[in-house]
């Protein structure tokens, strides 16, 4: 009897393995790879077509690739891509390899979710580091080691109303000016009665940028705001904003073309630059972009926000992953989509600074345009990575305060900025 | 043991409660995670934990087969128990590895499984020394195997971090369920020990008592055997008295009295006085038979039931068995046939010589050789024994050389060689007697 039953057992165990089998046998006919992305456009910009460049580089892969099929859902809009990412790690059903968000980026190394690719590059010899701008590579690195790769860059520039500045004899400055002539336009151009301004948001952190300054550290561990260079860019900043005799300047102000300046980034200026945008959102004045100007001790520098690709590293296809993470990021023909049918910069120089995509970009633009092959190549290869790790929002609002705070109180602004740094290095090594 | 029943009822509410435990930990992580993703809080407590987590089915999945083949070994190795002392290591061993594994699967979330399998354990093994090392071991996973102390720096997500999603009512209805029910494992695992080890030690006293019976009464029976040995000593005496009287003084009352009334006869009638005497001569033999009949009825129970070779054989059997001394008998002597008094006599010496090989010498050693020159047969005993140190003659050799003169035989003893090859390093004792031919008188 009970050898009877211990029969059955076996029997029925051989047939579960079998089962098993099978289903593995079955399931290994096709590989399916999955791709977490983002409807729409990161940079805020309208974007008719958002996965055009995604399937081109699917129809691509799976080719290259037989038997292997690509998957990603869509219709997840950039502003809840990263809590339907962060849901899909917690259920453990992330995509094999998906977008990362800038800001996400630092939250996804610390928790471990995405791979540490410096292995699979240093592997693979059709992968080439030189082949990117310095910076947009940093962007996927953290402690050291490289963990997404970049798919697309935007730096910040700066958008000029040609038309005022014409209004007011003064001549378009040049890709390479300076605090002082961006200083000396705001002044000419200032009449606080006529409700005419130099410049709009342009706050003390775009100045230290392009002042060589830094406020934290790479790893987010020591605070620089008493450094001199971080306390000119105030100064700056403050002196700016004096211009303008007490009035709040707004978007509006500028919109309606009574503003010289605005710092922007660089998708708003691909996005509105083609004909109907244009009409559409900056119809009342002629307009165009330049670099940030150069603090005394630094240079045309702006800040580089960059989307970015990641491998997850919990997939079961790393491999697969990986090449399919290369084609999106090194691919020329992928990158090259990036003109047509997105509104950031390549993060590779050989299409970034290719002059025929450049001057099918500026056909609508009537009297040409500043952004010269060398131009972006300046920008993008000098642009600054902004630190992002874990205590930066809270960092950063503590820093604003203080400054903030020193505006106000004048001439005990620097012990002001010493205690805050204090405070701040404090708060930093803590968390 | 007595309280068997009671005890194996505690282990199965132990394993009930166990198994709720893990449920709990296991629904509220699943669960939790869930509501996370429902409620769009999935972001929140990734950069609040900063970790990813296990795959959702992870850990119930796994603690709960972990548990079920740890309910399976326990069950198994009480249905069908096994002497084998391998076989039963290899089982408190698995149960200490699926306990491990169990509590890693709960991310060190809960510590308790290695209390019940302590307790499990415990009650199993006998072995005092494999005991203590397993209560170290265990001890030391219920101690250590916590979350805050092992797997704080790992990167696993803290219990609290599933339980702060909710709300201040929840929690502590959560946390209130989780410490009652870690506190009522604790419980049952102290009453559990105390349990167990009070019915041992009634266990280990009621042995005590019977021990202490099984002595008296072994006491009492060696005062009956002394007793018994004094009344046989006695009886003995007393038949030994009666013996004499009946057949000694009878006898010599009839010598005394033939001899006077021959003395009397002597001058006045030679020839009655002759048959008188002639009559005393008869009665003196007469005698003699009867106190031959005595002394006979005092020989070795073993002579009196068989011949000497086969009361030697048994003689030397026996105290083989009694002593477990090896004895090496070699019989050369060729048949066994002597008087009665020559057969005591050869029977005695082996057997005070093997007696005092063992008591004086300790030797678990005995070499016994029997052989005959002509007339002369001769007995010697060697020992590996430590021999003798003193050179009188105790009571046993001087009662031996006693029966040998009367019997006009000799005797020598002494120390062997302690370089002897054949290991016979101790006393020996080599007996001569002459035999007389034949059978008796």
């Amino acid at each position: 009897m009970r050898g009877g039953i211990r029969k059955r057992a076996g029997a029925l165990l051989l047939a579960l393995a079998l089962c098993l089998g099978l289903i593995g046998c079955a399931g290994s006919g096709e590989t399916v790879l999955t791709i977490g992305v983002y409807a729409g456009s990161y940079w805020d910009t309208p974007n008719g077509d958002c996965y055009q460049i995604l399937d081109h580089a699917i129809a691509l892969f799976e080719a290259e690739h037989p038997g292997v099929r690509v998957e990603y859902v869509s219709g997840i809009p950039t502003d809840a891509y990263s809590e339907w990412l962060a849901e899909q790690i917690l259920k453990g059903t992330e995509p094999d390899l998906y977008f990362v968000l800038p800001e996400d980026f630092d939250l996804l190394v610390s928790s471990g979710a995405l791979a540490n690719l410096d292995g699979r590059m240093a592997a693979d010899p059709a992968f080439d580091p030189s082949l990117y701008y310095e910076p947009c590579l940093r962007s996927g690195q953290a402690n050291g080691s490289q963990y997404a790769l970049p798919h697309e860059s935007v730096p910040t520039i700066m958008f000029v109303n040609k038309t005022l500045l014409e209004e007011n004899g003064i001549q378009m400055p040049g890709n390479d000016w300076t605090w002082d002539e961006f200083y000396d336009i705001c002044d000419q151009v200032t009449n606080v009665d006529s409700r005419q301004f130099g410049v709009y948001d342009y706050t003390w952190l775009n100045a230290l940028y392009s002042n060589g300054a830094s406020l934290f550290d790479q790893d987010g561990r020591s605070c620089y705001l008493a450094d001199e260079r971080v306390q000119q860019a105030v100064q700056f900043a403050k002196k700016l904003n004096d211009l303008n005799g007490g009035y709040t300047v707004t978007a509006r102000d500028f919109d309606v073309g009574r503003v010289a300046f605005r710092p922007f980034l660089y998708s708003e200026y691909r996005a509105y630059q083609p004909y109907p945008w244009r009409v559409k959102k900056y119809s009342s004045f002629e307009w165009d972009c330049i670099s940030m100007p150069a603090g005394p001790s630094g240079s045309n520098v702006s800040e580089l926000y960059t989307m970015m690709l990641g491998v997850s590293a919990r997939t079961k296809h790393e491999t697969l992953a990986w090449e399919l993470c290369k084609l999106l990021s090194m691919d020329e023909s992928v990158q090259k989509e990036l003109y047509t049918y997105s509104h950031g910069i390549s993060p590779l120089p050989a299409i970034a600074e290719d002059s025929e995509m450049l001057s099918l970009l500026h056909q609508d633009v009537p009297e040409g345009s500043g952004f010269s092959p060398e131009v972006i190549h300046d920008i993008m290869s000098s642009a600054v990575v902004v630190p992002r790790f874990d205590a930066y929002n809270q960092a950063m609002i503590m820093a604003e305060s203080a400054v903030q705070e020193s505006a106000d109180g004048g001439t005990t602004g620097q012990s002001r900025m010493l205690t805050a740094q204090r405070e701040i290095n404090i708060f930093l090594n803590k968390s | 043991m007595k309280n068997e029943k009671e005890l194996s009822t505690i282990a199965v509410v132990m394993f009930a409660l166990n198994f709720s435990i893990i449920l709990f930990y296991s629904l509220i992580c699943v669960a939790t995670t869930f509501r996370l993703c429902q409620s769009f809080s999935a972001y929140d407590f990734l950069s609040s934990v900063r970790q990813v987590p296990r795959y959702p089915w992870q850990m119930p999945v796994q603690s709960l087969s972990l548990y079920a083949l740890l309910c399976a070994v326990s069950v198994l190795k009480n249905l069908r128990p096994t002497e084998r002392f391998p076989l039963r290591v290899a089982i408190c061993v698995a149960e200490i590895a699926l306990c491990m594994g169990i509590i890693a699967s709960l991310d060190f979330y809960y510590s308790g499984i290695a209390l019940l399998v302590l307790a499990d354990l415990v009650h199993y093994v006998r072995n005092g020394k494999m005991r203590l090392c397993f209560i170290v071991v265990l001890s030391l996973l219920f101690a250590f195997g916590r979350y805050e102390i092992v797997a704080h720096s790992t990167g696993r997500i803290a219990f609290t971090a599933y339980l702060s999603y909710y709300d201040q009512t929840a929690q502590g209805w959560f946390t209130g369920l989780e410490s009652l029910m870690v506190c009522c494992n604790i419980l049952l695992f102290v009453l559990f020990m105390i349990l167990l080890f009070t019915g041992q030690k009634e266990e280990n006293a009621r042995i005590r008592k019977l021990n202490e019976q099984l002595n008296q009464a072994n006491d009492q029976l060696r005062d009956y055997a002394v007793n018994m040995e004094r009344m046989t000593e006695m009886r003995e005496r007393n038949r030994l008295a009666r013996e004499i009287h009946d057949t000694l003084g009878h006898t010599l009352t009839g010598i005394i009295m033939g001899a006077d009334a021959g003395l009397a006869l002597f001058d006045a009638a030679p020839e009655e006085s002759k048959k008188r005497i002639q009559v005393v001569a008869q009665s003196a033999r007469d005698g003699l038979t009867d106190v031959r009949r005595s002394i006979k009825a005092l020989r070795p129970d073993a002579l009196e039931r068989s011949s000497l070779a086969e009361a030697l054989e048994g003689l030397v059997e026996n105290f083989h068995l009694t002593t477990s001394a090896e004895i090496d008998y070699s019989q050369e002597a060729g048949p066994l046939e002597f008087a009665a008094d020559e057969e005591d006599t050869l029977y005695r010496v082996v057997q005070e010589g093997m007696t005092n090989a063992v008591r004086h010498g300790h030797a678990d050693r005995i070499a016994i050789r029997l052989t005959r020159a002509g007339d002369v047969v001769t007995v010697s005993v060697r020992d590996n024994g430590s021999g003798s140190g003193k050179t009188e003659e105790g009571f046993g050799l001087r009662h031996m050389r006693e029966r040998l003169d009367m019997l006009g035989g000799s005797f020598t003893y002494g120390n062997l060689s302690k370089e002897a090859a054949d290991g016979y390093t101790g006393f020996f004792i080599t007996v001569d007697l002459p035999v007389r031919s034949g059978k008796g008188e």
